[in-house]
């Protein structure tokens, strides 16, 4: 007689395996039983299934105690048990992936072999994924191990009624099954523990109150685990802001946290608030459900209305001259200044902000909202040199007077576009030079027809202020369509609310005069989309003979700038972050626009962050862990479940009507009135602690104490409960 | 004290109330009710009476009456109810609950023939059914006795060596609608007699345990090894509180078996519930005859005091065994019972069943007499002996 | 008594939750999602209960004797009866003046099938006691039987293709014992489920709650989908969330989403593809959830 124990859990099928075996015996002649252990095993519980075969006639009516063989469907059930009263020389049957030398040692005496069932039975889809059915596979590989025909098995699955794949797995299993049979035989423990006959507190003497004995975190077979991810803002922010940790801050209300957040990264909340392009907006996971979150006005919201202390670090030793005070040059001397350094900030114009002030128009960005945000940077500290114009024989003298300099000076080098001779200084001017005496109240253009030619910021900010400045008309030539236009969206919107006309795929050509009066004429020729450019937009193609005329008073060039890097010696190439002059002792680095060229505030800030990191590293060796964001994998939306989100709108802001808006410089868009917009945010792979996983933890046994979650590994089931209903991705599973 | 004609049923009715309303000082009394023939008047009783603290609920089976009164019980009460017939087998699955929970429930049962057909006269096979769980079974011979019984079995049941149910059983219509002078104790000796309950495993926040939950073979093997325990406790149990019942009530509410002229008897009737009167007479007419027949009335069923019985007939060589019931295939349940409890300790002990009443028939002293007739004749025993009915 | 007993100490607790870790539930089981919610109900609400289970899951959820899956003490009762032992234990309590809770905790097999006329005394008599059923449609604890709660379509091992009856409508049957409350309580809002609890725990008299409660096992679906499953039930309107206030007066309380029901179904092997008419059953929802929308409208609740 042969007589199997079969190890296994709830679920897994070890009592039909039991019976498999048995009918593979029974169909060629043999005396068979196949029985479990019943109680109330649920799924996943460790529980013991019997097999035994004779050719003569079966009488025992016992439980199986000495065990030829035993069957392991699950290694973690490898334990005491395993072996107890198994006979020397028996086989120890596990299905595990690993080879069964792992296991030998554990069972001297004993033959052991490994299958990876479960792995078979994913590939045949037999069970579901937490409890995939291991059965058939094992009585394939049984078949192999205790020397019966595979073609039993095949009769035994017909005979029982098992089609599909699970043939597919017997013949996998029997095929893959790894054996050790070099054993010593010495050391089999042939003992089982005598069944106990101890009598048991009564229920009248107060028995029954006892704690569970189970520990059923045994049954699992797979753990939860939780994960961070960089949600896509955070990874696209050119500024590094923790765009997702500000939003959670908002969407609980708490401001002031969520301007700190901010003003850990960037010095120009309100500012960006106002003019960024947010590509945040643009990456945000929500547009897979309904639309992006509204990230500009948040950020304006926390930095007009958000109170936040700043405190620099105790004074060093070194000091730092930036030269150029735009966002690049203030950004770093923000992070320098907080960091402790001494820093001069060198500006050649009479106020610091460079483009923030020249370049942007009141209308998108009041003057005191800039102040507000610059006065912060200075009040830590930061001297101030106006009017100092710097040249390429006055950096040497600064690498001189300062540990490090930090060159800041932007985009000066203004593209320009030949029209031919119809034009002058007067008709034709640069869209930035038009902006900055537009600020200094030193032009009006009343009653003109003013043309911009480009499709960016500067373009709507030059037509928008002609507007303002009394313009009869404002008309935007562009060669592309909308959709390439670098302009922020809602700008765009903005102006042809206010009027703005925009000829799309037109390019102008050449200015002519007319006669009688100052009017020209630009002729300007139509465009249609071509093939794709390397950056993936459509090169536009000049459609012959398709010129035409606009007349117009004024023509404003919005073409965009380039850096001027005549402050370095010649030849200089210059790499964001990088010591341009590395034969210097003093490290020099050219940061922001002029290093980069990327002509957003946003990236400036970025730009200036990381340079005071690194001229922090230069002096000290130390990273500064709260400026480097720590490089993690992003989530997208596929890894989040939306589902469990409710569709809602977008809060898109208000603006002042058109019409009353473009008679003046004063602020478009209003600051939102509450931050609700933030709930939106969905903080895409950061836990927001909404404590799904613990209110949905069928066991109980996932807990959250202040910030910090638990899992009870002793009792967790690894149901998966809380992976599939955390909506961020946060609880992931792991197989044991 | 005041004696006063009423029926068994009253009587029945009355013990259950005062002994309930004795534990007005502990957490009260409960019980669920349900109606049927020929037991209603009991809980009709039972619904009328003026309960200090106690609630009584009328349910919608027999099987939810002993429902109610179970949780009752568990949670510290006082508790019982009343049924019969096709009633007791409805709550069957309950009555079993009670005994396994080891809860002193007292069970007034009214004995009526099982149905089908439709019969509603006596015959002991409801009861006697119930053998098989751990319940205390008392048949009664009179209303007094029913009375008596029903206070002593609080006592009993609620003996922290015992806590078992008791079931207090009496003859449909002969005793349950017949009306005899009984006397009904005043609320202050019955408060005397039972003092108020304390559950020990009652329902408590501050030591949570799940009662009847999943339980393996050992525990259960425990569980099942202290109610045996329990059970070899009764007799001796029931002779104190016998005891302290006459002390208080100056009346001796009657023995597990009470022998009538057994000591030189060499044939015996055993009889239970009424037809034990009759017996009683037909034996004292017998003897007064010179035969030395002698009768025991057996008032416990459950557990059965086999060893008492053997000490009260020591000459006995013929025993006649009155079965008021059918066990199919069997016979005379008493009988079955009574000849298993004998073998071994008395050998060459003649033993007949005689099937008497069963069914509701009237057993009449004239039944009784042909009995024993029979039983001096034999020589040996036979199949059991079904009378009022020709074979 | 002179024998060795195995004892442990006593435990004197109660401010653990109601289920206990290392209790013998199947992985992703619905019944202990909806434990720990009314365990976080109770206290939520300061009160304790002690609980009446009849033949199901949820008394072999306390594990093997002498130990116990209850923070609370459990009264088993039998299958058909746990409204009446309820009534019993709930009465004492009364003439004690106790403030507990007294709550029968059964399945549906307990409650539309076995149990059906207990707990329907129990109400006509508005027993003071929470009858709370976790309906996972199905006998689930003998392996997966029919119930008269199991949806049509189900196969079970009892309806080998799939069931043909409709699913009993017992909310209908409990509003029309006029008790003071009779709410469904779906755990995939936890929110809703919470209000109704407490809404239960602060009303006299007999309180009926309905949980739709997946099972894994019997439902033969992935564990950790259970609470997506039945937030499917409701979103398609297969399962309306919704409180009747004395028998009479409706409140829908979660409306459905317009979830395809047919979603549901296909998440689990129990429904076999070829017994579902798509258009039947999304008829039959929409027609059940329109009634009741219709109700709430003519007997508004509050």
């Amino acid at each position: 007689m042969i007589e199997i124990r079969i190890h296994g859990r709830g679920g897994q099928g070890g009592v039909t395996l039991a019976k498999i075996i048995a009918t593979c015996r029974f169909l060629h002649g043999y005396s068979v039983q196949a029985f479990g252990l019943y109680a109330a095993e649920r799924s996943g519980a460790p529980l013991q299934a019997f097999c035994r075969y004779d050719r003569q006639p079966i009488t025992n009516r016992n439980l199986i105690y000495e065990p030829d063989h035993v069957i392991v469907l699950d290694a973690t059930l490898v334990g005491p048990a395993i072996t107890s009263g198994l006979k020397p020389n028996g086989w120890i049957l596990i299905n595990d992936p690993r080879l069964p030398y792992e296991f030998a040692e554990r069972f001297p005496g004993y033959r052991v072999a490994t299958v990876d069932a479960t792995a078979i039975a994913r590939e045949n889809e037999l069970g579901t994924r937490s409890v995939p059915i291991v059965n058939t596979a094992l009585a394939g590989a049984a078949a192999r191990v205790f020397e019966f025909e595979l073609e039993s098995v095949h009769e035994a699955l017909e005979h029982l009624g098992f089609r599909g794949s699970n043939f597919t797995a017997a013949e996998q299993a029997h095929e893959r099954v790894v054996f050790v049979e070099d054993i010593d035989r010495q050391g089999a423990q042939a003992t089982h523990p005598a069944t106990p006959t101890a009598r048991v507190q009564g229920i009248v003497d107060g028995g029954g109150a006892q704690r569970p004995a189970i520990r059923t975190g045994q049954w699992a077979t797979q753990q939860p685990h939780r994960r961070q991810w960089t949600p896509p803002c955070n990874h696209v922010c050119p500024a590094g802001n923790d765009v997702q940790g500000f939003l959670q801050a908002l969407a609980r209300r708490q401001t002031d946290l969520a301007l700190e957040t901010l003003l850990r990264t960037t010095p120009f909340p309100s500012v960006c608030g106002r003019v960024c392009p947010a590509p945040c907006m643009e990456s945000c996971n929500r547009h897979a459900l309904d639309e992006g979150v509204n990230v500009r006005d948040l950020e304006r919201y926390a930095g007009d209305h958000g109170q936040a202390r700043l405190q620099a670090q105790p004074r060093l030793a070194q000091r730092v001259g930036i030269i150029g005070s735009g966002p690049a040059g203030l950004t770093a001397a923000y992070h320098l200044a907080l960091l402790g350094y001494g820093v001069t900030l060198i500006e050649a114009g009479d106020e610091l902000g460079g483009l923030l002030r020249t370049g942007i128009p009141p209308y998108r960005l009041p003057r005191d909202v800039l102040d507000r945000e610059i006065d912060r940077i200075i009040g830590l500290g930061v001297d101030v040199r106006l009017n100092s114009r710097i040249e390429r024989r006055d950096l040497y003298r600064l690498t001189l007077e300062f540990d490090a300099v930090l060159v800041a000076t932007g985009l000066q080098e203004l593209r320009s576009l030949d029209l031919g001779a119809g034009g002058d200084g007067e008709t034709v001017m640069q869209g930035i030079d038009f902006l900055d005496r537009a600020v200094r109240n030193q032009i009006r253009v009343d009653g003109e027809t003013v043309v911009i030619v480009g499709g960016g910021n500067t373009a709507f900010d030059a037509a928008r202020s002609a507007l303002r400045l009394g313009a009869a008309g404002a008309r935007i030539v562009y060669r592309r369509t909308r959709q390439e236009m670098p302009a922020i969206d809602e700008e765009i919107d903005e102006a042809l609310e206010e009027g703005v006309l925009c000829d799309y795929l037109t390019l102008p050509v050449r200015i002519e005069p007319m006669r009688g009066g100052r009017r020209k004429r630009l002729i300007c020729r139509r465009m249609r989309p071509g093939e794709p450019d390397e950056s993936g937009r459509r090169r536009p193609v000049e459609v012959t003979g398709s010129d035409f005329a606009i007349e117009c008073d004024r023509v404003l060039l919005a073409l965009g700038q380039s850096p001027e890097l005549s402050i370095f010696p010649e030849g200089t190439v210059v790499h964001d972050g990088e010591d341009v002059m590395g034969l210097l002792e003093t490290p020099v680095y050219a940061i922001g626009d002029l290093a980069s060229g990327d002509g957003t505030v946003a990236a400036a800030i970025g730009s200036g962050r990381r340079a005071a990191v690194a001229i922090h590293y230069v002096f000290t060796g130390q990273e500064q862990p709260g400026l480097t964001p720590e490089a993690q994998e992003v989530i997208h939306a596929k890894g989040l479940r939306l589902h469990l989100f409710e569709s809602q709108p977008a809060h898109h802001g208000m603006s002042r009507p058109a019409e009353e808006r473009r008679l003046d410089f004063g602020e478009v868009r209003a600051t939102a009135a509450d931050p609700s917009e933030a709930e939106r945010c969905l903080s895409c792979g950061v836990c927001n602690e909404c404590d799904r996983c613990v209110t949905y933890c069928p066991e109980g046994v996932l807990k959250r104490v202040g910030h910090e979650f638990s899992f009870d590994y002793d009792y967790c089931k690894g149901c998966g409960v809380c992976a599939a209903e955390c909506p961020r991705g946060v609880v992931v599973m792991s197989r044991l | 004290m005041a004696i006063e004609v009423v029926t068994g049923n009253h009587a029945a009715g009355y013990a259950l109330s005062v002994a309930a309303e004795a534990n007005r000082v502990g957490r009260g009394a409960a019980c669920g009710i349900y109606p049927i023939t020929p037991q209603t008047e009991i809980v009709e009783f039972v619904a009328r009476f003026p309960f200090t603290k106690g609630r009584v609920i009328a349910v919608e089976s027999e099987h939810s009456a002993m429902g109610v009164s179970i949780g009752a019980a568990m949670a510290g009460a006082r508790a019982f109810t009343a049924s019969s017939s096709n009633g007791l087998a409805y709550m069957t699955e309950n009555i079993m609950v009670a005994g396994y929970y080891r809860l002193p429930i007292v069970l007034a049962a009214v004995n009526r023939t099982l149905g089908p057909p439709w019969n509603i006269w006596a015959d002991q096979g409801d009861t006697l059914y119930l053998r098989d769980f751990p319940m205390i079974q008392l048949y009664c011979e009179t209303n007094q006795e029913v009375l008596d019984s029903t206070v002593l079995a609080f006592r009993l049941a609620e003996d922290s060596r015992i806590l078992l149910p008791v079931m207090v059983i009496m003859d449909a219509f002969i005793l349950s609608h017949t009306q005899m002078e009984t006397d009904l104790p005043e609320q202050d000796l019955v408060d005397r007699f039972l003092p108020p309950l304390n559950l020990p495993h009652q329902l408590r926040f501050e030591r949570p345990t799940t009662v009847g939950g999943l339980t393996w073979p050992r525990e259960t093997l425990s569980q099942r090894l202290e109610i045996d325990e329990a059970m070899e406790r009764v007799a001796a149990a029931y002779e104190e509180h016998r005891a302290a019942f006459e002390k208080i009530f100056g009346r001796d509410p009657g023995g597990a078996i009470s022998a009538f002229e057994t000591e030189d008897a060499e044939a015996v009737l055993i009889a239970s519930g009424t037809i034990a009167s009759t017996a009683r007479e037909v034996v004292r007419n017998r003897r007064a005859r010179g035969e030395k027949i002698g009768m025991v009335k057996m008032k416990m069923f459950r557990p059965l005091p086999g060893e008492a019985l053997l000490d009260a007939m020591p000459r006995a060589t013929k025993i006649g065994v009155l079965d008021r019931d059918y066990a199919a295939g069997v016979g005379g349940v008493w009988w079955h019972d009574l000849r298993a409890a004998m073998q071994g300790r008395r050998d060459g002990v003649l033993m007949q069943d005689y099937l008497t009443g069963v069914c509701g028939g009237d057993v009449t002293p004239a039944m009784l007499e042909e009995v024993i007739d029979d039983l001096l004749d034999r020589r040996s025993a036979g199949k059991p002996v079904w009378k009022g009915i020709d074979r | 008594m002179n024998v060795t007993l195995e004892t442990q100490d006593p435990i004197t607790c109660c401010d653990e939750c109601l289920v206990r870790p290392g209790n013998t539930n199947c992985g992703g089981c619905g019944m202990s999602v909806g434990l720990i919610m009314l365990d976080r109900a109770l206290k939520s609400a300061g009160q304790k209960c002690q609980l009446v289970i009849p033949a199901c899951c949820g008394i072999v959820t306390a594990g093997g004797y002498p130990t116990t899956g209850y923070s609370v003490p459990v009264l088993a009762s039998t299958f058909a009866a746990s409204p009446a032992f309820a009534s019993g234990v709930a009465a004492v309590r009364d003439l004690n003046d106790e403030p507990h809770q007294v709550i029968c905790w059964a399945g549906d097999g307990g409650t539309y099938d076995i149990g059906m006329a207990a707990l329907s005394a129990a109400a006509e008599r508005n027993e003071h006691i929470i009858y709370i059923c976790y309906d996972n449609e199905i006998y689930g604890n003998t392996g997966g039987q029919r119930s008269s709660a199991t949806p049509p379509g189900a196969r079970t091992t009892t309806t080998p293709v799939g069931k043909q009856e409709r699913k009993k409508d017992i909310m209908a049957i409990m509003a029309a014992h006029r008790i003071p409350y009779a709410a469904t309580l779906s755990i995939a809002h936890p929110e809703d489920f919470a209000r109704k609890l407490d809404t239960a725990l602060h009303l006299e008299g007999f309180r009926f709650l309905l949980i739709h409660s997946p099972c894994p096992t019997g439902w033969k679906s992935e564990p950790a989908e259970s609470i997506e499953l039945v937030r499917l039930a409701v979103g398609s309107g297969l399962f309306p969330v919704y409180e009747v206030l004395d028998g009479w007066k409706y409140r829908i309380t979660i409306k459905p989403n317009g979830a395809d029901p047919l979603e549901y179904y296909r998440r689990q092997n129990r429904f076999p593809a070829a017994a579902m008419d798509a258009d039947a059953v999304r008829a039959e929802v929409a027609g059940a959830s329109a009634r009741l929308a219709r109700l709430a409208e003519v007997f508004p609740a509050g």
